[in-house]
Parts: structure tokens; sequence; C-alpha cells
């Protein structure tokens, strides 16, 4: 019985969030790098709300408190009320404020944040159309392999562009697998509002979808070491067409000359990683 | 009862039993690494807003680097023992090593803590912990450089930091954490068993029973991250994979993961351990200076009990983005947001405690009032953090440096230095100059506030954290001109705490010599004569009243009835 109601009154908030977008109050007052992924207005969103609830309970607070120290404040003839705070009337009023908290805060903010989880970042993409990309950070570097014309990873065909370069097309759902090759790295794109830590002995995953095309950066937010502040890499968002023609330029070649890879120029701080580091593709179930 | 037998020199100042001598040792460690960690956040800053630049000469940069350019090693070193530093060895000492000792005996009526000789110990080996920590800065490698979380593989030396000082860390933490547990037994024996007759649990001060909580939570978790610290030292030391798994793992069944649920378990009710005395002590110091009982003080304690247990059991919102079961994240956001119900209450009480009142403004009054204010910002910031899809965005940027700034730095410290302010003419039996208090306030609230609000702007706006170079990246050019006008306030956020140094050098020396009772409390260490005497209390006091009977009707002529004094009949 109380969980029926529960779950009707979830509903109904739900449906009230749903149809609410949230302006921002502007109290960040430096703007977040733009964002150009399909599913990023949902935290912009979630975090617009939580800028309104902690405006509006922090105003309250302070407000008060500015208040009470003017018209309290010690005085000659002025004496403090003796009242101990635990009357019944006191006590209700409390038990109020927990109730407003926990349904203006903690049902809402839970609600929203459980719908995107479920709609978004936990409900991966199917279907032919979904790229999928393994990502393996290493000290201090991105490395990414892309499946090749066979569709199957950790074969000869897969598609190793050089370090730190990602390309994707616009409006096709990526899914990256990751696992570092050496300690925690975390994979952050600004842009799209999305972060996935990298550990070691796990194969984590994550997707998002581009709607813009352009050029940008992707960040490590884990300490990884002395180098973790430029452990840099490039994210080129483009058109179907162009995304093709870069996988092809990036093919391995029938021939590979073990000469052309003499003088290219190496990052020496970096770790050697082994030539064949793919894993065969890990199935969401 | 009492022990006022000779004693010698090192028996009364350094090798001393009793709980106030120890509670001033461990106030000036505290004091002592809070200028050293201090320091280091401003040479970070220094680094954050020119990074290109050498440290200047007041800074002593050339003094600690070549030319004054730091190394990305450095740089992370930096940050790695600020962080240690500001929580272990500044906070933990001068909240819970030094009031923790000095209030908990006097305030319930003892003599003394329950084992004297334990707490002597407790001191030195928190000593012997300091020496193991500054001796890294005296080897080749330098200090531990893997972040104050030290997440391994990172931290052991097949990920990459292989000098000794991230061994010497691990130690000097796990000696800490000893100390610490030490301490926290005592504390918890004295309270349960050495009240004065008449003080039930109901009558102590809400000072009493934050410091009460934390000693509990620290005896449960401390034990925890020391296990998490030693199976660390081992894998630094002899060889074990127990946290390394991947490419660098010569053994199977090594997991990463382990030591970061092994150390939120210990670090999310550490922040709890650190806060709950600061709340306790504004709760208590707000009803002295509103001359008017603490509102609902019976419900303040039973929201402090909540947090207690509900602090053990959300440290998964630390892990939302390390791939663990999407099942914990749920559960995890469900309860870190519920901590928002007694924290809500807190607010509640304590403007129901100046609502009405007879306010005075005196310095410990106004830090505990502003921390109404950064608690306010930075617990309301938490909800972003608690939150899943939030935090995937603001995990390991700014905002959580600025958030926790906010709760652990602002707000602890501003109730610690409340405590300071208040309870100084008890420890030294001089007063403080109450001008130069005020200026250390509104200079410290002012800064502060630009500092760590910009740093959750930042945040925002994206920034990662523990950044050597920020202009490494494009899309933070925004935020450059905040980090210098960040810096600017953080260094007068640092240097203005030598206001507070002086004043309170000067007034240990030259002070006015203040009488028993300056601030007319009621709490039963005002009772006694200052300074002092080994053994507290001629006789054992016996506890009428509550410690909040502040302008009760049936007392006449003066607004406070101290606890050991019967309540005259009206």
């Amino acid at each position: 019985m109380v969980i029926n109601n529960m779950n009707f009154w979830l509903k109904k908030i739900k449906s009230k969030v749903q149809k609410i977008t949230w302006t921002t109050w502007g109290i960040w007052y430096i703007d977040p790098p733009k964002d150009v992924s399909l599913d990023g207005y949902r935290i912009d969103n979630v975090i617009q709300y939580t800028d309104t609830l902690i405006t509006i309970y922090f105003s309250i607070v302070i407000l008060a408190l500015i208040f009470f120290v003017f018209k309290y404040r010690s005085r000659p003839g002025h004496k403090a009320v003796y009242d101990k705070g635990e009357s019944k009337k006191h006590v209700l009023a409390t038990i109020a404020m927990g109730l407003l908290v926990f349904f203006s805060v903690d049902i809402v903010i839970e609600s929203m944040a459980f719908k995107d989880l479920k709609e978004a970042f936990w409900n991966f993409p199917k279907g032919k159309n979904v790229l999928k990309v393994e990502v393996m950070p290493q000290q201090y570097a991105w490395n990414f392999r892309y499946a090749g014309p066979d569709g199957e990873f950790a074969t000869d065909d897969d598609i190793v562009p050089s370090q730190n370069q990602m390309h994707i097309p616009v409006d096709t759902p990526v899914i990256i697998q990751i696992a570092p090759f050496d300690v925690i790295h975390s994979f952050f794109i600004p842009n799209f509002r999305v972060k996935q830590d990298a550990t070691p002995g796990m194969i984590n995953a994550m997707w998002f979808q581009a709607v813009e095309t352009g050029n940008f950066e992707i960040a490590c937010a884990e300490l990884c070491g002395n180098g973790h502040y430029r452990m840099k890499g490039y994210l080129t968002v483009e058109t179907q067409e162009e995304f093709e023609k870069w996988l092809v330029d990036n093919a391995p070649q029938e021939d590979e000359d073990d000469w052309d890879d003499w003088g290219a120029e190496e990052d020496e701080d970096n770790r050697e990683i082994p030539e064949h580091w793919g894993w065969t593709w890990k199935e969401i179930k | 009862m009492s022990e006022n037998h000779e004693q010698t020199f090192w028996t009364k100042y350094i090798f001393s039993t009793d709980h106030k001598v120890i509670a001033k040792q461990f106030l000036w460690l505290g004091f002592f690494f809070l200028a050293f960690g201090g320091f280091q956040a401003l040479l970070i800053r220094w680094q954050l807003a020119y990074p290109e630049q050498p440290i200047p000469w007041w800074l002593l940069g050339s003094l600690f680097y070549e030319g004054g350019f730091m190394s990305p090693d450095n740089y992370n070193a930096l940050f790695t023992m600020h962080g240690t530093i500001m929580i272990f060895w500044a906070i933990t000492p001068m909240i819970i090593g030094a009031f923790g000792n000095f209030l908990i005996p006097l305030q319930i009526g003892a003599p003394d803590m329950a084992f004297p000789k334990l707490n002597m110990i407790s001191f030195w080996t928190m000593f012997l912990a300091s020496v193991v920590l500054l001796a890294s800065y005296f080897i080749p490698d330098g200090p531990a450089s893997g972040g104050w979380t030290s997440y391994p593989p990172l931290s052991t030396p097949v990920g990459g930091i292989s000098g000794e000082g991230q061994t010497l860390w691990a130690l000097a933490l796990t000696l800490g954490g000893v100390s610490t547990l030490m301490g926290a037994i005592n504390y918890i024996i004295t309270v349960v068993r050495m009240r004065a007759p008449g003080m039930t649990y109901f009558k102590m001060p809400l000072s009493v029973w934050g410091l009460w909580l934390t000693s509990i939570l620290n005896a449960i978790f401390v034990p925890i991250i020391a296990a998490g610290l030693i199976l660390l030292l081992l894998d630094r030391t002899i060889g074990t994979q127990f946290f390394v798994a991947g490419g660098l793992a010569t053994v199977e069944g090594g997991d990463p993961l382990l030591f970061q649920h092994v150390f939120w378990i210990f670090g999310h009710p550490e922040v709890y351990i650190l806060i709950l005395p600061s709340w306790g002590i504004v709760s208590e110091l707000l009803a002295v200076f509103s001359r008017k009982p603490a509102f609902g003080a019976k419900v303040t304690a039973i929201c402090m009990c909540t947090i207690v247990v509900l602090s053990s059991i959300v440290w998964g919102h630390h892990m939302y983005t390390t791939g663990m079961s999407p099942l914990l994240g749920k559960t995890f956001m469900f309860l870190t947001l519920l901590i928002s119900i007694p924290s809500a209450i807190f607010f509640l009480n304590w403007l129901g405690t100046m609502w009405r009142g007879n306010l005075h403004f005196d310095t410990p009054m106004l830090f505990a009032m502003s921390v109404l204010w950064v608690f306010g910002l930075g617990g309301l910031t938490g909800l972003y953090n608690a939150t899943v899809t939030a935090d995937i965005y603001f995990h390991s940027t700014m905002f959580v440096v600025g958030h926790f700034h906010y709760t652990m730095a602002a707000s602890v410290l501003f109730g610690g230095m409340a405590a300071i302010y208040f309870w100084f003419p008890k420890m030294f039996g001089k007063k403080m100059n109450p001008l130069l208090g005020k200026i250390h306030f509104w200079v410290s609230f002012i800064s502060l506030n630009y500092v760590f609000f910009n740093m959750m702007v930042q945040g925002y706006a994206g920034q990662h954290r523990r950044l050597f170079n920020p202009s490494e990246y494009e899309f933070l050019a925004p935020i450059n001109d905040l980090n210098i006008s960040i810096t600017t306030f953080a260094m007068i956020l640092g240097f203005s705490q030598l206001i507070f140094l002086f004043n309170f050098i000067n007034s240990m020396i030259n002070g006015k010599k203040a009488e028993a009772n300056p601030w007319k409390a009621n709490t039963l260490e005002w009772t006694i004569e200052t300074p002092i005497p080994h053994g507290n209390f001629a006789t054992t006091p016996t506890v009428y009243n509550g410690p909040h009977e502040y302008s009760n009707p049936a007392v006449k002529d003066r607004d406070w009835i101290s606890q050991s004094e019967p309540m005259p009949n009206s």
C-alpha cells in the first residue's frame, strides 16, 4: 500500500520534472564548455535544478541570519526569550523541515538522475549504426582502436590511429570500452559532459553521441603521475564520409615497413606498450 | 583525587599525563602544520596562476626549487602533502587532539582522561608520525606525490612512484592512525565512565557530543584505513601486488578498486570525523552568545548520531565514475542525499537558537555564525556530488576541490577558530585582543569565500584537479584570469593568518588576565579558577542543570547559571 502510494507520487513528480526546463540562475558565472552531445543537456538540467534549490535554501538561511543579527542584537533593555525549542510545535516544525527537504531535494534530484541514467547514460545503444571504440590510456597518452572491416576487435585489421587522436562521426552513437595499461586514468570530454575512469584489471564502458562537428579536447581527470597535466587527447567529430576516409587512411598497411617508424617522435617519458593491446569486445547485457 | 605532587620540567611540560598540557602540545603541533600546509597551498596557487613564472622571493621560491621553478613532480608532491598535512596533521590535532583533550574532562567534570598515560603515548606517537612525515622532505626523491588519496597502482613502485617518500607517507599515516585510535578509545571511555554525578548524556554540552561521536567514528574506521595502508606498504616494500592489476601486474588477483573502497570506507566518515566537533562547538557557542538555550539540543544530538550512522554507508559516492555496479551507484546516491535531512535540521536549530536571542558579537560568535555561511555553501554543493549524473561532470574537477574546502577547511577551521578564541582565556588565563580578532575574522571570511567559491566556478567551467599547468588546455582559457585573482585572495587569506598568530602569541605573553568565567558560560570548565590545577576540580562537581540554561527566568539578576549550581526555586 505504502509502496504503491510512493510509486504514484514518484510518477507524478517525474512527469512534472520532465516538462520543466530549468533556466540557469547564473551563480556559476563562467559558462561550462559548450555541450555538443545528445544527452549532455540532462546533466546541465540536473545541475540547474540543483542551482535553483541551493540558491533558495541558502538565501533563506542567510536572510534569516542577517535579519536575526539586526533584530536580536544585544542592546540595553533587550533580553533573550527562554526557549529550549523542545515543545510539540517545534518538533513538528523540525519534522516538517525534514519532509520538505526530503521531497523537494532528495526525491526530485533522485528521480531526475534515475530517469537520466535509465534513459541515457546506462541505456547503451544497440544495432549496426553504433560505432565501437576501444580506449587504452597509458602514462601519458591515449590509445584508440577501431574494429576495422571485419567488425571484430583484437584482429589484424584493427585500425589504430596515432596516439591521442580520436575521430568519430557526427549523429552516431559511440560506445567506448576503456581499460588502462598501467595506472588509473579517467577519460573526460568536457564538451560532452562525460567521464569514465579506466581502472587496471577492469573493462569499463560508456557511450555518447555528438550532435555537432568540430574539434574537442579529451582530458585525463585522474592523477596518473607527473605527466598527468599534459595527458591530452583530441577528439574530432566529422561527417560520416570524412570519418570513413580517415579510417581508410589509418588502416594497417599490408607490406608494413619497419623503417617507417624510424625517427618517429615518441615521448620518452611514456611507457612502452605491447604492440597488440586490443581485447575482444565485451558484450554488455 | 588531585595529583599535585612535585613535578620536574620533563614530567610537567614534555612527558606530561595532564590532559590540559597534552591539549596544548597538540595545539602547537597543529599550528605548526597548519602554517606548513598553508604555505604549501600558496605555492600551489602560485603555480596555478603563473605556471611559467618563477616563484618570487617572498614565497621563498629559489630556496625550495632551483631558480624558483617547480617541476611537475614537485607540484604533485605539494598538493599531496598539502592535503595529507592539512587533514591529518593540522585539523585533526587542532580540533580533536587539542579540544578533545581539553574539553572532554573539563566539560563532563572529570579529573583527567580515563587513561592519562595512553593519552601521553598518543601524542608522542603523533610526534613520531610527524618526524617520519617530515623526514620524507630530506631524502633524494622528495616526499609522496600520489595525491592525498594515493590511489594504487600509481602509488606503488611499479606504477611510477618509486621513491621512499611515498613509503614514508604510508608509514607516517599508519602511525598517525595508531595515535588517533589511542586517543579515540580514551575519549570514548572517558565520556562513558567518568561523567560527574548528574551529568546524563543529554546534559553533556553539544561540544562533548561532537567530540565523542567523532571518537566513535575514529575507533571504527581508522583501523580500516590502517589495514589498507599496511597492504600498500607491503606493495611498496616487499613487492606484493595487492593493488596492482592490468599491464603492470606480474601475478593475478590484485585489485586497485579494493584500495579505493577501503580508502573511502574510512575517507567519507573522516569528513564527519572532522566536522562533528565543529558542529558541536558551533551549537554550543551560538547558545552562549545568544544568551539562550540551544534550540532543540536533544534533536541536534540525535541528528549528529544519525549522521554518524549515515556517514559510514555512503562512501560509494566518491566512486561513481570508477565503473562500480550501477545498482550500488543508485543506493549510494539515495543514502547520501538522506544526509541533507539531518543537516537541514542543524540549520533550523542554529537559527532557532539565535531567534529571539540576545546576540553578542564577540569574535567566537562571528566565527560560529560564519560556519552557517560556509557550511551552508559547502553542504548544499554536496548535492551535486551526491547526484550520479551531475557527478559524472563534476567528479575530479575544481568543483570538488571548492566543495570540500568549504566543508573540511572552512567549516572545520572556522569552528576551530571560534573554539580557540572562546577557550583561550581558560587555556592560557589571558584575554585575546578582540579588535585583532575581528580583523582576522573579516579578512579571512572574505578572502576564503572568494577563493573557494571561485574554485567551484572553475570546476563548473570544467577545470579538472591536480593540473600542473592549466594553460595546456584550450577549453580552460576562459578561467585563466580567475586563477590569478583566486591566487591573489589566497595570498591575502594566507598572510592574514599572521594577524591571528601575532594576536595569539602576544596575548599569551602580554594579554590582560582573564577572570574565571569571562563569557558568563554555564559549562563546568568555567567554574574552575584559571590556571586549572592538575586534577581539575577541587571537589567532584554535582551537575544539576543542562548546559544551556541561559536567560532562565528562575534565575534572578543574571542570565546564566552554572551546571553545578542548584536551580533556585521559583
